[in-house]
């Protein structure tokens, strides 16, 4: 009885117009929609590999030159992409993409392509990720809002009670010949979107494991989905009512809710505006060690420590260069204000997360958007991750420029220059994101609420009793 | 036969609830939307005051150090950052300079979570090393701001919908149709006038629960008539030409629910594919130069000025004999050549970056031929314009920003180079920065095209269903 359920149901929608008509709209948009990522894709990765490089060469071209000439004059860190990145673009247009190190200083990413765009750009892209989040929920409400709506109104309800089919036959019969369809659409998606991304030259670290999670994630998503309208349409009388209801059910997931969430993080976690931020550091950093001034308080103190400590009492009788030594205590402290200052900013933003986690109650489409920007490496905590990696890079090669200053002068000098072949000798910035497994645990909280919704839609369809 | 249709369209309507249950979405949508609204504002305003508040804080202090300085006292601050040299200043004391918020602000975010509404730029440093994105989690961003402008383009249509889709689908369903034919009226007639009704009510609904956010959020919409009531305009003509299309779906289409799947069609089509794709489009048709190759460019030059600083110092002196002769003393030390390599460099980097200025103004012409495709986009960018947040008031703003700190450093170079000390007297000819809004554009001409392409739609639902209409309504009901 489910079989031949699923067959008549299959059968209707395949004869359907709209349907077929729709579903020829969202395989060729999502075909556009991969085209048009994967080339943007390759270009960023084109260009990032170029300007890596070439960043490199004038770094290690600098020619005879203070060491700590070379740390004012710093270095840019690159934001790599990856490349889930095809299937979930995430926040990466809002975020910067290129950091700057230098000496004293902690810098954020900077150029982000959304401040490069017009305001068209906030009405969001078509990308695979905007048909998958978006429009295939919608797909999913125009094929089952009249699943049972149809049947009272066709009068084919007496008929079927006529029948002795359980109820939850009927229901699973409806049920399969709803998943079907979009369990094939995004298998065949996945599959062409892996088969793109192995295909593509230096594909990096891109792994099968990551991909299934994401069918996972999406396919959980669409469950959801699928629960939701067949319960609606049960529960009302006529299938315009229920089309209606099931569009409010989405306009409140998927763009209501997340705009609402992120006015009340901000509203009760606010961020700093940039000018008080730096205002802020710039405070904190006048009340400790300044590597460049030797007179203040602090500066004395670690003079005083530092004779003390090796028994001398004249810092020309140190076996290194007091200037660079305090230079990189300087740095140390500097850096902990840093470290203090965007802490600071990752608590606010994990705040903010745990407003979003709780308004995913009312909405799947927060949770799976976090899990899947999070395994396409495309979220907001990847980017942290990213910018941290950059900071410790950076306070490393303070480290190593400071250290060859102290060892190869002697104190006062400042006309030392260091050896043109001296910057080749500084380890390059390597980055590679986080594994999948530390992903998945760090979202454990999206994975549980999404699996709650799973359960949860799935315990309506039990409400269900037509028959 | 009109009057009749009114009397009896409002009771329906009141007695179906539709009334209250709109007006009590609309009120809370509003006031949600307008409390976020002015929220945003106060704190962009307090934000700017605060800043300016430092600023008055560190003046005094400079004032103090300058003169004690003036009159031959030992001061504690350390070498560098004594306000007589001008670079201090420069550098130390720089300038609030702030984008205040407009009276309308508060209905459309627009860029405004984008980018920074005050920055303060430096002697040093270039301009395009201003950052003038403002430090939001991006995931913010992402989500975008609930905002009156989004009620209003997104959430408004579905009301629309939600209020019209089956005006004579449901006559059809429930067999009235046959009645309705009987009447010395036209079916289209019939519905035009019905859902000329809905749209008065709905309309009236709009204004009042407007003016009633208004009221409770102490806007004072009457000092600000005019844009008010452009507001209003713009509300009003994008309600009718979503009544347009339901009035064309209404004739054309059959069923309930076939009409609300091809009204949402269209909803998804104008207010979500339409813009997204055009967003693309302008993309690939305009790209932005690569900001990572810009990147290398600068710091090639860079590198390469930094190893001739002395000569760059030898032609600026060259071009400006005036320094020479003002100076008896010729001292020349970091900042001497700093400055003049700085300039050296903004010069060179100035097609570079001119070259994303236009790129952007193409892209921006582009979408502004365009917006006409979908009146989500137009009224969007009304919204936006009218709160003086759109992609043009940054720009506006940046090109202030930069023409600010260019006379902020043309008043202080002269300093420098003639090794002359700044003093307190100097203070009150220190520049100052008043910010000029974008002239508005009129936007009277939206409303008015949004109004004849409604007119349009209506009259192509008058022609096409003129004929033989009537009677195939009938018969397959």
């Amino acid at each position: 009885m489910i079989r031949k359920t699923f067959i008549k149901e299959s059968k209707e929608l395949f004869r359907d117009g709209r349907v077929r008509i729709a579903m020829i709209i969202v395989v060729l948009l999502m075909g556009v929609s991969i085209w048009i990522s994967a080339r943007q894709y390759q270009n960023t990765n084109d260009q990032y590999e170029a300007a890596k490089t070439a960043e490199r060469t004038i770094w290690d071209n600098q020619g005879k030159k203070n060491p700590h000439s070379a740390a004012h004059y710093g270095t840019y860190a690159f934001k790599p992409k990856y490349p889930l990145s095809l299937v979930d673009q995430g926040v990466d247009k809002y975020a910067g993409t290129s950091i700057f190190l230098e000496a004293h200083k902690r810098n954020e990413a900077q150029f982000s392509a959304a401040a490069d765009q017009t305001g068209l750009a906030r009405f969001g892209d078509l990308t695979p990720d905007f048909m998958l989040l978006f429009m295939i929920p919608l797909l999913i409400i125009l094929l089952g809002y009249n699943s049972f709506t149809k049947e009272n109104e066709m009068g084919t309800l007496t008929l079927l009670k006529s029948q002795g089919i359980s109820s939850w036959k009927w229901i699973l019969g409806k049920w399969t010949a709803l998943f079907l369809p979009i369990l094939i659409l995004i298998t065949a998606l996945f599959i062409v979107a892996g088969l793109i991304l192995s295909n593509l030259k230096d594909f990096g670290v891109f792994d099968w494991n990551s991909l299934l999670w994401m069918y996972l994630i999406y396919s959980s998503y669409y469950i959801i989905f699928i629960n939701l309208v067949l319960f609606i349409s049960a529960k009302t009388k006529k299938s315009g009512i229920s089309l209606v209801i099931s569009l409010s059910l989405w306009i409140l997931s998927c763009l209501a809710i997340p705009k609402v969430a992120s006015n009340i993080a901000e509203d009760t976690y606010p961020y700093p505006t940039r000018q008080e931020f730096v205002a802020n550091v710039l405070k904190d950093k006048k009340q400790g060690l300044d590597g460049h001034n030797p007179w203040s308080k602090e500066a004395k103190l670690l003079k005083e420590a530092v004779l003390a400590e090796h028994g001398v009492d004249s810092l020309h009788q140190l076996p290194f260069n007091f200037d660079a030594y305090r230079m990189q205590k300087g740095e140390e402290h500097e850096a902990e204000i840093y470290f203090k200052h965007y802490n600071h900013l990752k608590d606010q933003f994990a705040k903010q997360s745990n407003v979003y986690k709780g308004l995913a109650a009312f909405s799947p489409y927060l949770p799976t958007r976090f899990m899947s920007m999070a395994i396409a490496h495309t979220d907001y905590a990847t980017h942290w991750n990213f910018a941290d990696a950059a900071e410790n890079y950076s306070i490393a090669t303070q480290k190593f420029l400071n250290d060859d200053f102290a060892k190869n002068s002697t104190y006062g000098n400042w006309g030392y220059r260091a050896d043109a072949n001296f910057w080749k000798r500084l380890p390059a910035f390597e980055y590679s994101p986080p594994k999948l497994g530390t992903v998945l645990s760090g979202n454990i909280t999206n994975l549980g609420v999404l699996g709650c919704w799973l359960i949860g839609s799935f315990l309506l369809l039990l409400f269900i009793k037509k028959i | 036969m009109f009057s009749y249709n009114f009397r009896y369209e409002l009771k329906l309507l009141l007695r179906s609830k539709w009334i209250q249950l709109l007006s009590i979405i609309l009120l809370l949508l509003f006031g949600f939307s307008i409390y976020n609204g002015k929220g945003k504002v106060t704190k962009r305003k307090t934000d700017i005051v605060a800043a300016k508040d430092e600023v008055k804080e560190n003046d005094e202090m400079m004032l103090k150090l300058l003169d004690s300085v003036e009159k031959g006292m030992q001061v504690s601050a350390s070498r560098w950052t004594i306000p007589t040299s001008p670079m201090v200043v420069g550098n130390y004391h720089p300038r609030v300079v702030a984008m205040e918020p407009q009276s309308m602000a508060f209905i459309a975010t627009g860029q405004a979570d984008l980018f920074t509404h005050y920055v303060k730029p430096k002697v040093t440093g270039d301009d395009f090393a201003l950052n003038f994105t403002e430090m939001t989690s991006p995931v913010q961003l992402l989500f975008g701001s609930f905002d009156l402008a989004f009620v209003i383009v997104y959430l408004l249509p579905l009301l629309i919908i939600a209020f019209s889709y089956n005006v004579l689908s449901s006559e059809k369903e429930s067999g009235s149709i046959r009645l309705l034919a009987s009447q010395p009226i036209r079916i289209q007639n019939w519905v035009l006038q019905k859902l000329s009704l809905r749209f008065f009510w709905l309309s009236v609904l709009v204004i009042l629960s407007l003016l009633v956010t208004f009221l409770i959020f102490n806007i004072e919409w009457f000092s600000m008539f005019q844009s008010f009531s452009m507001l209003i305009g713009l509300i009003l003509t994008y309600m009718l030409f979503w009544f347009a299309l339901a009035f064309l779906v209404n004739l054309w289409v059959g069923s309930s629910a076939k009409n609300a799947i091809s009204l949402l069609g269209l909803w998804v089509l104008f207010v979500l594919l339409v813009p997204s794709m055009l967003n693309q489009l302008s993309t690939t048709l305009y790209p932005m130069p690569s900001r990572t190759l810009m990147i290398n460019e600068m710091r090639g030059l860079k590198a390469e000025v930094a190893k001739k600083q002395d000569k760059i110092l030898d032609n600026f002196l060259r071009d400006h004999p005036e320094y020479a002769i003002n100076d008896t003393t010729q001292t020349r030390g970091f900042y001497h050549r700093y400055m003049a390599s700085q300039r050296l460099v903004k010069e060179e980097l100035k097609p570079v970056l001119t070259a994303y200025e236009n790129q952007l103004k193409k892209q921006q012409a582009w979408v502004e031929r365009l917006k006409w495709v979908s009146p989500a986009i137009t009224i969007q960018e009304s919204l936006n314009k009218m709160a003086g947040t759109s992609t043009g008031d940054y720009e506006h703003f940046r090109k202030q920003v930069v023409t600010f700190s260019e006379s902020w450093r043309s008043f202080l170079i002269p300093f420098l180079y003639n090794n002359q000390n700044f003093t307190p007297a100097d203070y009150p000819k220190l520049p100052q920065f008043t910010f000029q809004p974008k002239p508005k554009t009129k936007q009277a001409m939206v409303p008015v095209l949004l109004l004849i392409i409604t007119t349009l739609l209506f009259g192509i639902g008058f022609i096409t269903s003129k004929k033989a209409k009537e009677k195939s309504m009938l018969t397959t009901s």
